[in-house]
């Protein structure tokens, strides 16, 4: 299968550089795959597993916010968050859980304490799939 | 006589002696601050480089659509976030992007987004309008705050409360050099040579340009603020570690100039003894 250039960059750091094979995430409108001689695009991300083929291998990773585009054949991915399934902190994802689903009950939450404990929730959910993925 | 004044001259030197040892506590503080700051900008970077260049160009190959964050208004009302420390003792550091940012907001209707307690003092006492003065402490904000933060400022952008917007920050060049800069943020200008190309881009934008835009934008700004704060921190703490170190070497060059001193003064006492004692036999 022909390989196209790939850049993963998060506000922590480069997180992959090289040549990858396919590469699905997840956009605000739905799952997004791109192979090589992909047509120059680009696409808002919205919150979920990305998957990544290396040299035949398929890797997860838990991949949030930010864009991905494609221009003149590279891709460059640029999430706010992106962790691969190994990396991800279960324990954390866990305890970010139980504080959400706190919240989410408590009857005395503000709208806005609502909406920040799904996201959250939905961000743990998310973390503890792929790291069972690996 | 000269008692009293090789007194003095021994506790100008004991309290500068304590001074040097704060000074040279401090600067030992910020450089192993500085590491770990510097490690961050290093690691952080090439996100902010490529997030920087892929908007621009996206926006210079943009022919399709118009959004209210690539047209410039002819307003004057500016908003800056402005980054700057939670303490003195740094050399320049502080006063210099604050000037920088009062040169540039001269006749301008400017509001500011003050990060850091040294900006928010400032801009108190300057009386200039601030949007929150909720990121008073520098260290302490994070990816999340600056994504916040950025939010914020694209929707009161949109609703027309201001007409660009900027980010005055501290380039941190290397641990000896750090330049003050203002970056524009909104609105997005195409570079000059793609303003004269007219080529159609084949860009194709999923699902369309303008929500691409809307969501792309305020990520866009969050990341370059966390950049600029990131870069900002470390300055901080290259300028307070150059200011420390030269505080230091004052401080030794004054002990030996006093500890000078006082051997003379010892020594005319002496003298002066010893005289008083032959005359005296």
């Amino acid at each position: 299968m022909n390989g196209f250039p790939l850049k993963i960059v998060t506000p922590d750091g480069l997180q992959f550089d090289g040549i990858a094979e396919e590469i699905v995430v997840r956009t605000t409108t739905g799952d997004l795959g791109i192979l090589a001689g992909h047509i120059n695009c680009i696409a808002p991300l919205g919150m979920g597993q990305a998957t990544v083929v290396i040299d035949g291998q398929k890797k997860y990773a838990a991949c949030i916010g930010g864009m991905i585009s494609s221009v003149n054949g590279s891709v460059t991915l640029l999430p706010t968050t992106f962790e691969w399934a190994d990396k991800i902190d279960v324990e954390r994802a866990d305890a970010s859980q139980m504080r959400a689903k706190a919240v989410i009950a408590d009857k005395n939450s503000t709208s806005t304490e609502i909406r920040m404990a799904e996201a959250r929730l939905k961000r743990a959910l998310i973390r503890k799939n792929v790291a069972n993925l690996k | 006589m000269a008692g009293v004044s090789t007194k003095a001259i021994k506790n100008r030197i004991r309290s500068m002696e304590s001074t040097k040892q704060i000074t040279k506590a401090m600067e030992m503080v910020a450089a192993s601050k500085l590491r770990r700051a510097q490690a961050q900008v290093l690691s952080s970077r090439p996100y902010f480089e490529i997030l920087y260049s892929t908007i621009h160009d996206i926006v210079d190959a943009n022919r399709d659509f118009s959004s209210p964050y690539l047209s410039e208004r002819k307003g004057k009302k500016v908003a800056y976030v402005v980054i700057a420390g939670d303490r003195g003792l740094a050399g320049g550091y502080n006063s210099n992007i604050l000037k920088l940012v009062m040169a540039d907001a001269k006749d301008k209707e400017a509001t500011v987004l003050p990060v850091g307690k040294k900006a928010v003092d400032f801009f108190n006492s300057k009386k200039i309008p601030m949007l929150t003065a909720n990121y008073a402490h520098a260290e302490s904000v994070s990816v999340g705050d600056c994504f916040t933060m950025a939010n914020n400022l694209c929707k009161r952008y949109l609703a027309g409360e201001f007409d660009e917007i900027y980010v005055a920050y501290t380039n941190f060049v290397s641990v000896l050099s750090q330049t003050p800069l203002i970056l524009k943020l909104l609105p997005l200008s195409r570079s000059e040579e793609a303003a004269k190309s007219t080529v159609n881009s084949d860009m194709l934008y999923e699902p369309n340009p303008e929500e691409v835009f809307e969501a792309v934008v305020p990520e866009y700004l969050g990341g370059i603020v966390y950049g600029a704060l990131c870069e900002s921190r470390a300055a901080e703490q290259a300028a307070r570690r150059t200011a420390m170190d030269s505080a230091t070497q004052n401080a030794e060059e004054m002990i030996a100039d006093l500890s000078l001193k006082f051997n003379r003064a010892r020594q005319a006492a002496i003298t002066q003894e010893i005289t008083e004692i032959v005359v005296g036999s």
